[in-house]
């Protein structure tokens, strides 16, 4: 709070003061009363107004500033009212009582799309449930009368159940309310429910899945097991995608077991990622070069993924050179606490 | 023959799922009465259970936690809800295995066989003819002759002779592989299997296993 802009502010007051401040000396200059009086009349008028607004100014810049820095310091401006008294002067406790009325009908807004979320989410989680039956059923029949149903089916059928836990883990990673189970999973347990999953798929493209058994085998980490399914599964589908058309296909998975962390490296050799998609491989509804070439790509297993990982405390990484090869890493803290007890 | 009983609501799924398991060697059966499941349960006395967690009348977690207090019936969960929450609730209830909805037949099987191998007497010495097959030492021994096996060898093997006398697809082997670590592809299938061929011939059975145009292995 500036000292000019407050005066500024009270201009019309000071300038009616020195208006009436002139006509009352005129007015005793025209009584021929006493200078004395009159400079001693003249020093208490200007002595208390100025003592009125200065006591005025500090009031509201302590205020002011307070509240302005305050707004500053947080993070969520909105609960700036918390963090200041009210107010003494009548303008401030105006604006504060106005900004309360203003921050609770907000907050009765936020509350309401918060339980719309919810619902939808609850909504979402629930369809998919249902929507998994008839799915079920499709699988079951297409596998019980290979006569009628050839593998282009299952195919189909595959992608269909792939985009639906997709939605389901988008709605799950999207929301604040803890949806995961972090223990101890057994990294071979993930890799091989991942591998099964997609056998169909690598066969059909001819890529291998190369699994380290020594790095991989008896190495356990901290990590919701659907999850890091879901992640995993993203990746491989994106390798399966982006694949080039050599003999040598292959998607390499391999773990690095260190004292504070594990890493799971997932590479494969397509057609990798230009330098300048890289950093934004992982944003919303990114597609890239990649995506532009290959078209069907929808830029949202990357984001979920990276979402997901966040949520679990993994750090996910991606290093690539075009035409060569796409690695992904995956670090997973392990928890010290519990090796310090024993 | 070896009894499971199918607890599902969903009638379509009921019908394909119990249609999958006649074909592949079980006798299966439906449960029809859901207010007295576990009183049926008692009545038919499968070697299996396949229970579906959103049934009516009593949630399957629930009905899984009374049987586990008076029958020890092995028995997979298998349900559309997939979370790692509701498999730990189960399998600390005492399921023996939990799948999720939709999954893949071969795979189901897959599990069914383990889930019964693993509560039954599995045994370490299996016979094909006048073959003895050491499973875990990965040797096959006829009279004298003794010949050994790889793991992915055996493994196609000991598949194989489970379903001896049925067609079995490239799929199921390849999917049974798989299920042990084994990732491999097309071509090392058939190099796989032609090498069988070729060390059951070394023990005199050269025309064990073949090949049924379009539709898989046989072996006879």
């Amino acid at each position: 709070m500036k000292f000019s802009l407050f005066l500024k502010d009270k201009f019309y007051f000071i300038f009616t003061f020195l208006g009436i401040y002139f006509l009352i000396i005129s007015m005793f200059f025209a009584f021929h009363i006493d200078f004395s009086l009159i400079l001693a009349t003249s020093l208490l008028l200007f002595f208390f107004v100025i003592l009125t607004l200065f006591i005025e100014y500090f009031k509201k810049r302590n205020f002011y500033t307070n509240l302005l820095s305050n707004i500053d310091a947080l993070d969520q401006a909105y609960l700036v009212l918390e963090t200041i008294e009210k107010p003494e002067f009548y303008d401030g406790k105006i604006l504060y009582q106005a900004l309360y009325e203003i921050n609770k009908s907000m907050n009765e807004f936020t509350k309401n799309l918060e339980y719309q979320v919810e619902d939808f989410k609850e909504y979402i989680e629930m369809w998919i449930h249902e929507v998994k039956i008839p799915l079920s059923a499709l699988i079951l029949i297409s596998n019980n009368h290979k006569d009628k149903f050839d593998k282009k089916m299952s195919v189909q059928l595959k992608r269909l159940e792939d985009y639906v836990d997709q939605v389901l883990y988008y709605a799950r990673s999207e929301n604040a309310e803890k949806d995961y189970l972090i223990k101890e999973i057994r990294l071979s347990k993930v890799i091989k429910n991942v591998g099964l999953k997609n056998m169909d798929e690598l066969l059909e493209n001819k890529i291998d899945y190369i699994v380290d058994h020594a790095t991989t085998t008896n190495v356990s980490v901290l990590t919701d097991s659907k999850w890091l399914e879901f992640i995993l599964g993203q990746i491989i589908n994106n390798s399966i995608k982006y694949k080039k058309e050599i003999e040598d296909s292959y998607i390499k998975i391999q773990a690095f077991d260190e004292k504070n962390q594990t890493t799971l490296i997932i590479e494969d050799n397509g057609i990798g990622i230009k330098e300048s998609d890289l950093k934004q491989v992982f944003d919303k509804t990114f597609t890239g070069e990649n995506g532009r070439i290959k078209g069907k790509s929808t830029g949202m297993g990357l984001f979920i993924s990276k979402n997901m990982c966040e949520k679990l405390g993994h750090k996910i990484e991606i290093e690539s050179v075009e035409n060569q090869y796409t690695r992904i890493y995956i670090t997973f803290a392990k928890n010290n606490y519990y090796e310090v007890l024993k | 023959m070896k009894k499971i009983l199918i607890i599902e609501d969903e009638q379509i799924v009921a019908k394909e799922l119990c249609e999958l398991l006649n074909s592949s060697g079980y006798e299966s059966i439906v449960l029809e009465n859901f207010q007295e499941a576990k009183k049926e349960i008692f009545n038919i006395s499968p070697d299996l259970v396949l229970l579906d967690i959103n049934i009516p009348y009593k949630n399957g977690e629930l009905l899984l936690q009374e049987l586990r207090r008076e029958s020890s019936v092995p028995v997979i969960m298998v349900t559309s809800r997939n979370n790692e929450t509701d498999e730990v609730l189960s399998m600390s209830y005492g399921a023996d295995d939990y799948i999720t909805k939709p999954y893949n037949p071969n795979i189901l099987l897959l599990r069914i066989g383990a889930v019964l191998k693993r509560t039954g007497i599995s045994l370490e010495v299996q016979k094909y003819k006048e073959l003895e097959i050491y499973l875990q030492k990965g040797i096959i021994k006829r009279g004298e002759k003794e010949v050994n096996l790889t793991k992915n060898e055996m493994i196609i093997l000991n598949y194989l002779l489970a379903h001896q006398n049925k067609i079995v697809t490239r799929d199921e082997l390849m999917t049974d592989l798989w299920n042990n670590d084994e990732y491999i592809n097309d071509n090392a299938l058939t190099v796989n299997i032609s090498r069988l061929r070729s060390k059951l011939k070394e023990v005199g059975y050269q025309d064990a296993i073949e090949t049924r145009k379009k539709m898989g292995y046989i072996l006879l």
